[in-house]
């Protein structure tokens, strides 16, 4: 099983990515689970096609009690891609990190990998690490490897820098280690060269190089990933080559 | 109203129900909580404290190592006293600070191991689950870490007891009783998850013909067990004098079979339940089916703490809040429970006193009968 958790700046494209390699994934023929570890719970909303799934803090939220299946708290998108969304408090209220603990908790009560046995899971988190909840996809038993999202903007990097050394803290906890950089194009001056100086600085490959498009806008204001907009795209082919690359060298 | 108890107490914590499980076995457990947290434990919940030793400490976490994350206090903490007591092993147990702030104890509990070389647990409760979880998750990580050899079988069909602890059983001898019994019916104890047993005989679970789950919190070693090793079980307290006999009969019929059963589960003509008994799922369904051979009455099981639909009869109920008791006493003329829950109960009489150390502590145990293997009537 291939489990990767997505992390990056606040911005940077991480929802994005992680929903067109979801996508790409299952175009390959693989079941795929994507776990959004955002309050915002806007994860895998292009691929439900805009209707999102009822996150996981909002259900507790209603209901009063724990949910009894796997189907009260998830959905299936495009390509069959089971889309979990972890939702956090009342904004400015609670702890966030702490509910996506609770729900990693609560999804291995329901034994969601035992039941649905994923080819991949996809957790895509939250901009930095910034407290423990926010490092528990990375935890033991989670993601065992990880992917960092960055542009060529100064701040994109800095926060990209910080995941990294979040990440190298955790060596002797048996965490997942950075597997490599996606650059997610802005379009900024030698976007290239100051990627691969951060990558060559921290021992990194640049997995994949996705230039900026509007297709990815245009079909995001439809509710769906670039891959179910048009397959044939070059940028569809991008995420298709990543998502190749990742599952060889997994041998998934 | 859901998870609110105006009127009764509420029961021993998981964190309790860890250390409970975990106290006669050599190890060093540290309760990763505020200092002062512990006193609840020793003082309410823990009946061999001021007679018997064991390794049960709280890491005192401040304020500010909360903030901070910070846990390489309690990793050094945990190396330094490990290395100078040389427990059996190390368990850290969660409370609710660290389970609010997230701290992995799972690998506070590796970095541990691997600096001392000495087996460590991290248990990832939080003071907000009942006993009966922290019962069930320190006797399968006992099982799953100690219990990997298989030995040869004895001649004599041999028993492990499993999910004994004070907060079912207290000190009133009924741990005795259920030995003797065994005895009495021509097997053998083979050890007992966890009370009057060295881990070193617990190590030796693989070598019983059966085990025999006395509480929710033995049912998940059981299955590990069945499955490591092929050992079945059989489900039920030796309550009364006709029900022990048929557990005992069960019990043989397991180990001879290989078939894992639940003793009491049995259809009965009764529509409408007389009576209720609340508390541990195990403990009142055979308490209740106890009764319901030695007398002619039908009882319900009311069952506020964790359990399996498996080990609930038809007329048992889930009842996880104080309304869902409420409501469910209405249709009954008597019930059985600890004397705490009087204040649910509003007839003038019908309430029979039966003290459950997990829900009101030490505070009745001059007066907790042992019932195994007695005649109810």
């Amino acid at each position: 099983m291939l489990k990767l958790a997505i992390y990056g700046k606040g911005g940077i494209g991480k929802s994005t990515t992680t929903s067109n390699l979801a996508a790409a994934f299952t175009r390959l023929g693989k079941k795929v689970i994507q776990i959004g570890c955002d309050p915002k719970a806007d994860s895998t909303i292009n691929l439900l096609g805009g209707n999102p799934v009822q996150p996981v803090m909002d259900y507790l939220r209603e209901f009063d009690e724990e949910p009894e299946t796997i189907g009260q708290i998830a959905k299936e998108g495009f390509g069959g891609v089971l889309c979990i969304e972890t939702g956090g408090p009342t904004p400015g209220l609670g702890c966030a990190g702490r509910g996506i603990i609770t729900t990693f908790s609560l999804l291995e009560e329901l034994e969601l990998f035992e039941t649905y046995k994923p080819d991949v899971v996809l957790y895509d988190v939250l901009g930095d690490v910034v407290c423990g909840g926010f490092a528990a996809p990375i935890r033991e038993g989670y993601a065992s490897e990880i992917l960092i999202v960055t542009s060529g903007e100064k701040m994109a990097l800095y926060a990209a820098n910080n995941i990294k050394t979040a990440v190298d803290h955790f060596e002797d906890r048996g965490y997942a280690s950075v597997k490599g950089i996606l650059l997610n194009r802005r379009n900024v001056e030698n976007e290239r060269e100051k990627v691969e100086a951060f990558a060559k600085e921290n021992g990194l490959p640049i997995l994949a190089d996705i230039p900026r498009s509007d297709d990815i806008i245009r079909y995001e204001d439809q509710g769906m990933t670039v891959i179910e907009g048009d397959e044939t795209l070059a940028i569809s082919q991008v995420y298709m080559e990543l998502a190749k690359t990742l599952l060889e060298e997994e041998d998934v | 109203m859901k998870q609110v108890a105006g009127l009764i107490s509420t029961y021993s914590s998981d964190e309790f129900g860890i250390c409970s499980a975990l106290y006669e076995l050599g190890g060093m457990v540290v309760m990763h909580d505020a200092s002062g947290c512990n006193s609840t434990y020793t003082t309410h919940d823990e009946p061999r404290w001021y007679d018997m030793d064991s390794m049960i400490y709280i890491s005192a976490i401040s304020e500010m190592e909360a903030v901070m994350g910070d846990d390489d206090k309690l990793i050094h903490d945990l190396i330094e006293t490990g290395t100078e007591l040389k427990p059996e092993f190390i368990a850290v147990v969660g409370a609710p600070i660290p389970y609010m702030i997230g701290t992995d104890l799972s690998a506070i509990a590796s970095i541990t191991e691997q600096e001392t070389g000495i087996p460590c647990f991290g248990f990832a409760a939080n003071g907000m689950h009942h006993y009966t979880k922290g019962i069930s998750m320190a006797l399968l990580a006992i099982a799953d870490r100690f219990c990997t050899k298989k030995w040869k079988k004895t001649d004599e069909i041999s028993v492990n007891l499993l999910g004994v602890t004070p907060l079912d059983f207290s000190l009133n001898g009924s741990v005795d009783s259920i030995k003797s019994w065994i005895l009495q019916e021509g097997m053998t104890v083979n050890s007992c998850f966890a009370m009057g047993s060295s881990l070193e005989e617990i190590k030796m679970a693989g070598r019983a013909h059966v085990n025999l789950v006395l509480s929710y919190g033995g049912l998940a070693a059981a299955k590990l067990l069945e499955q490591r090793f092929g050992i079945p079980y059989v489900v039920g307290v030796p309550y009364g004098r006709q029900y022990a006999d048929q557990l005992a009969s069960q019990l043989r019929q397991a180990a001879w079979t290989g078939k894992s059963v639940v003793s009491y589960q049995k259809e009965t003509k009764r529509a409408h339940s007389d009576y209720a008994i609340i508390g541990e799922s195990i403990a009142c369904a055979s308490l209740a089916t106890a009764i319901e051979m030695e007398c002619d009455v039908k009882i319900k099981v009311l069952t506020p703490v964790d359990t399996e639909h498996v080990l609930l009869r038809k007329q048992d109920r889930k009842t996880p809040d104080e309304d869902d008791l409420i409501e469910q006493l209405q249709s009954v003329q008597g019930v059985i429970a600890d004397p705490m829950y009087q204040a649910l109960w509003s007839k003038d009489s019908g309430f029979y006193t039966l003290p459950h150390e997990a829900f009101s502590g030490r505070m009745y145990d001059a007066v907790n009968p042992d019932l195994i293997n007695r005649s109810i009537r």
